[in-house]
């Protein structure tokens, strides 16, 4: 009985018109079929198929499904240290988060704040460095950002609302009108290749970068640990190794398609615009002191912290010389 | 019999007072999303916690109204059939519908909702967005909504089979023709 | 025997028995979902926690601020109808129109079609007309089929005209901008309302006695009527006029608005004399006040910017409570009323979404949706065998479940097939979204006409309200058969970038 066939289900906190990110799960399940011989089968359920989107952290933890693919920084409402997870303002990105994770001790320390929910947690893609989002009116500094209605969750909307921006969470279906008629000045989504499908650029012409919320969002997948914990060994080895293709499979499928899906805004007279350094500046300090804050407060946010802002100096110091050297010289400016 | 009809009594007392509650807040999440709206607008201020604190208040309202519904006999049904009965019989359909349709569903989630709520109550969840409420006392609506749910149930029961049994008159609400 | 594969058809059959039991749908759909819960978990089909999926399905609809539209557009229109400002436009309408044999129903059908511009939800557009316009009609002699239908296919408008939940929850399932779905369904709007109006038309002079022309006594002002129609048609003029003015000169939305106002109150001035001399002018003008005022909260709240379209619900509701106190109809026992109805109205309707998804996971527990798509796999005939298929499936699963569940199971399997086959998906959704509005009509299991049965009178029987729909059934599906045809112009429309 070492090769049982298994079947589990996937819950995804995407839809499948997010193509890009719910085709990490595809890939997984492929994967994990084709390596055992068709024997342990993942069926990947889009969002609302078995659970909403927001509650797949929920349905990992009762068993509900056994997997799930999300981003942990939903759940930033259990505990805020799971953005650490997925992606927080002037973080680390998809490479730095990724050297991180597998070799940084990223993981381990995450396995043991996941294991308190029943789950067991494995880099599952990335987006690469989001873009800060589609607004209806130039903003040239930070008194532009006053009062100014963003819908912004999770952590970016935390130091956006430090900036004198107000939040706005809206139903998604709400979201597109309200941007049209200017309920809300601003809205952020992903990168070019999603944002387009949404046709943000047909109500609000400026298109800001980088999304400095957003630098590399990773996204998880979530295993039930008892599940796991009742996996062959090699059905675990299968799993594991499917999980980080998926990771890797994301991030390119992303850095393929975002390239042209940018130019098609450009040609329907999207304006691009770099971010004011005065607002970088002031939303880097906004959001350190908001990490300090969190991290006074509580020894598991502390301790994470603590870890990820030593590697991530490191990481920067690194990635400043060659990295930023090479491009500097090499890449075209937008 | 008497017992079991001045539960009856207790329950539907119960459903009534919370149901009038209930009924209030219709009102006060329409003015809620109104004012949210005119002080975004004329005032550039807004926060998630109003935002949030319109669905919980729908919430309750369908969460808590539920029981208030099904005492009033507002609960929608299929009346093809159903409305060519004579009383007993549909009386009779009512105490079997009950007992194998309403309460193994409300029985059920409150079972399934127990786990749910004390996840989120252990780690006191609050909302992920800036601004936002905490989400254990909106979830713990739940389990509260379908024992009232349940309870009601077993009132409605009763009554029928107080009825059916030549003790009890049903009101007309409680039998009239809704679809 | 493979007791697997049986499961989602077995599950379709239960479904439909309880629903007939006449217990409430609710519990009913709730059942079917639980008992084969049980079964599927005695059989070893899934694990028993797949059902703990329930609470976080459930939080998922308390979250769900598209909601929030049901009780604002409920509350809304009963205050409407408590109040007397409705009755008074649709008395007003009716006496406008009245002269004419149809009269009354096509009053309703242009009142349908105004509901359905500032609102996204059908219960809404049922609730108000069922409330306002039925007893009038049959007061008035109007066969209660044919007025049942008129005011079902009426209130259907709202979710094929925007704004729709329809056609939001449609763009979100198939990754469509939402307003690109708001633009293609101009056509199929106006197609719908014109055929509408063909068809009262088409009664009136075929079964005169449906739709009888309003007795002279219940038309004091007769005569007028003409007169008065053409300084209505004027007013319409000056506004649109004023309006496209302001979009030329790019004024901000609130200036616009005010503009609109301003050349309004001015051409008032000028008619003045004229209106003094016609009374019916006069009572159409005040009573076309309230709903004006109405329709600027619900839609021009969210044109101007001030309202997402959920909170325009309640700035309608904010504005029927101060124009009923304006008319002194407003009392304590009138808003209970309002707010009471409301309330058990969302409860009914939210429980039967609560019990549609317990039966829609159980169902995907069964690999019902497995089911489904394996219909798709062994279809003849390419593009047109496809298209002919899917609207066939849609139709019918119309009859049984609603657009929610039609939307959130189906769709994504037969966005599948149309990306396979290479159709536009955004036509696509405009096909399903023409069609599901048959849902609302088709028994047993329509949600329009749950509404209506829920607010009409008692001497419209059951069979009325489900028989009169089905000439407005076959309308729809005649526009189904429009859209299909029309494919180039609609894209076209959408993609040549006007409004861009
Ligand atoms: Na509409
Ligand atoms: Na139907």
């Amino acid at each position: 009985q070492a090769t049982p066939t298994i079947r589990w289900r996937l819950a995804s906190s995407f839809p499948k018109s997010l193509d890009t990110i719910f085709g990490a799960a595809e890939v997984l399940a492929d994967r994990v079929s084709a390596l055992t011989g068709g024997r342990f089968q993942i069926r990947p359920y889009q969002a609302g198929e078995i659970v909403p989107g927001l509650q797949v952290m929920d349905a990992v933890q009762q068993g509900t499904v056994e997997v799930g693919h999300t981003a942990s920084y939903y759940f930033v409402g259990k505990a805020q240290v799971l953005a650490y997870d997925t992606s927080v303002p002037f973080g680390l990105t998809a490479r730095q988060q990724n050297a991180w994770m597998y070799y940084g001790g990223g993981l381990e320390l995450f396995r043991s704040i996941f294991a308190d929910f029943g789950i067991i947690q494995f880099p599952g893609g990335n987006t690469g460095v989001q873009m800060g989002g589609w607004f209806r009116r130039e903003i040239r500094g930070l008194s532009d950002l006053k009062g100014l209605k963003m819908r912004i969750p999770g952590p970016g909307g935390q130091v956006m609302s430090r900036l004198g921006v107000v939040p706005q969470v809206l139903a998604a279906g709400d979201i597109y009108p309200a941007l049209e008629r200017g309920t809300i000045d601003a809205t952020e989504w992903v990168g070019p290749y999603d944002d387009e499908k949404l046709g943000f650029y047909k109500v609000a012409k400026y298109y800001y970068y980088p999304g400095w919320h957003e630098p590399g969002p990773q996204l998880s997948f979530y295993v039930n640990l008892r599940e796991w914990q009742r996996l062959p060994k090699e059905y675990q080895q299968a799993f594991e190794a499917a999980a980080a293709e998926a990771n890797l499979a994301m991030l390119a499928k992303y850095d393929q398609v975002n390239p042209p899906a940018l130019q098609r805004l450009l040609k329907a007279g999207v304006r691009l615009r770099k971010w004011p350094n005065e607002i970088m500046q002031a939303a880097q300090k906004a959001a350190f002191e908001w990490y300090e804050e969190e991290a006074a407060k509580d020894a598991t946010y502390r301790k994470v912290y603590t870890a990820w802002k030593a590697f991530r100096q490191e990481q920067y110091r690194w990635f400043a010389v060659a990295e930023l050297g090479y491009e500097q010289f090499a890449l075209p400016t937008a | 019999m008497r017992f079991l009809l001045g539960l009856s009594r207790a329950i539907d007392a119960l459903t009534e007072g919370v149901g009038r509650a209930v009924v209030w807040l219709v009102l006060l999440v329409a003015l809620l999303s109104a004012g949210n709206a005119i002080l975004r607008y004329g005032f550039r201020y807004s926060s998630n916690a109003y935002l949030e604190a319109q669905w919980y208040l729908f919430s309750l309202i369908f969460l808590l109204g539920g029981a208030y519904a099904l005492k009033h006999n507002a609960h929608v049904r299929i009346d093809l059939i159903y409305g060519r009965f004579p009383p007993r019989t549909r009386a009779w359909i009512d105490v079997v519908g009950t007992v194998l349709f309403l309460l193994p569903m409300a029985l059920g989630v409150l079972y399934l909702s127990w786990p749910w709520v004390m996840n989120s109550i252990s780690v006191r969840e609050v909302s992920p967005d800036a601004g936002g409420l905490p989400r254990w006392p909106i979830k713990l609506a739940v389990p509260i909504g379908f024992a009232l749910l349940a309870l009601q149930g077993i009132s409605e029961l009763i009554k029928r089979i107080a009825y059916l049994t030549g003790q009890y008159a049903l009101a007309e609400e409680e039998e009239k023709e809704v679809a | 025997m493979d007791l697997h594969a049986l499961m989602p058809p077995l599950m379709f059959l239960a479904l439909v028995a309880f629903l007939l039991s006449g217990y409430p749908v609710a519990f009913a759909l709730g059942a079917v979902g639980m008992v084969f819960g049980f079964l599927g978990i005695a059989l070893d089909l899934f694990p028993p926690a797949l059902l703990q999926a329930m609470p976080d399905r459930i939080f998922g609809i308390m979250s769900n601020q598209l909601l929030l539209a049901i009780p604002f557009f409920t509350l809304m229109g009963i205050l409407l109808e408590k109040s007397g400002l409705a009755e008074d436009l649709l008395d007003t309408m009716g006496r406008l129109f009245g002269p004419l044999r149809g009269g009354l129903a096509l009053s309703v059908v242009f009142v349908g079609a105004i509901l359905a511009a500032t609102t996204g939800v059908v219960a809404a557009s049922v609730m108000a007309m069922g409330l306002i316009s039925l007893p009038v009609m049959l007061k008035y002699g109007y066969n209660p089929r044919f007025a049942s239908g008129v005011i079902l296919g009426s209130a259907t408008l709202a979710q094929i005209i925007p704004p729709s939940v329809v056609l939001i929850v449609l763009s979100d399932q198939l990754g469509v901008s939402v307003g690109d779905m708001y633009k293609a369904a101009l056509i199929p709007s106006l197609a719908t309302v014109a055929l509408y109006f063909l068809y009262v038309v088409y009664v009136a002079l075929v079964h005169p006695h449906w739709a009888p022309a309003l007795p002279k006594e219940a038309r004091p002002e007769a005569g007028k009527e003409a007169g008065a129609a053409f300084a209505l048609l004027s007013y319409l003029l000056v506004g649109v006029g004023a309006w496209r003015l302001g979009g030329f000169l790019h004024l901000p939305g609130w200036l616009e608005g005010l503009e609109v106002l301003l050349a309004l109150f001015l051409w008032t001035l000028f008619l003045l004399p004229w209106i003094r001399k016609n009374p019916l002018l006069k009572r159409a003008l005040l009573s076309m006040v309230p709903p004006l005022v109405l329709i600027f909260l619900v839609l021009g709240t969210v044109l101007i910017g001030l309202a997402t379209p959920t909170e325009a619900g309640a700035m309608g509701v904010v504005g029927a409570l101060v124009l009923a106190a304006l008319n002194r109809r407003l009392s304590f026992r009138v808003l209970y009323q309002a707010m009471e109805g409301t309330a058990k109205l969302t409860a009914f309707v939210v429980f039967i979404l609560i019990g549609s998804t317990l039966f829609s996971l159980v169902f995907r527990g069964v690999d019902g949706d497995l089911w489904v798509e394996g219909f798709f796999t062994g279809l003849p005939g390419g593009e047109v065998g496809f298209i002919l298929f899917v609207m066939l499936l849609v139709f019918l699963l119309g009859f049984f479940i609603d657009f929610f569940e039609i939307a959130f199971i189906a769709l994504p399997l037969l966005a599948i097939g149309a990306e396979a086959l290479g159709i536009d998906k955004l036509w696509f959704g405009l096909l399903v979204g023409v069609n599901l509005q048959t849902s609302f009509l088709t028994p047993p299991f329509g949600f329009a006409l749950f509404y209506l049965r829920n607010v009409a009178p008692k001497e419209v029987k059951t069979a009325d309200i489900y028989l009169g729909g089905v000439p407005f059934i076959a309308l729809q599906l005649v526009v189904l058969v429009l859209v299909y045809f029309l494919r180039e112009p609609i894209l076209n429309l959408v993609y040549s970038g006007f409004g861009g």
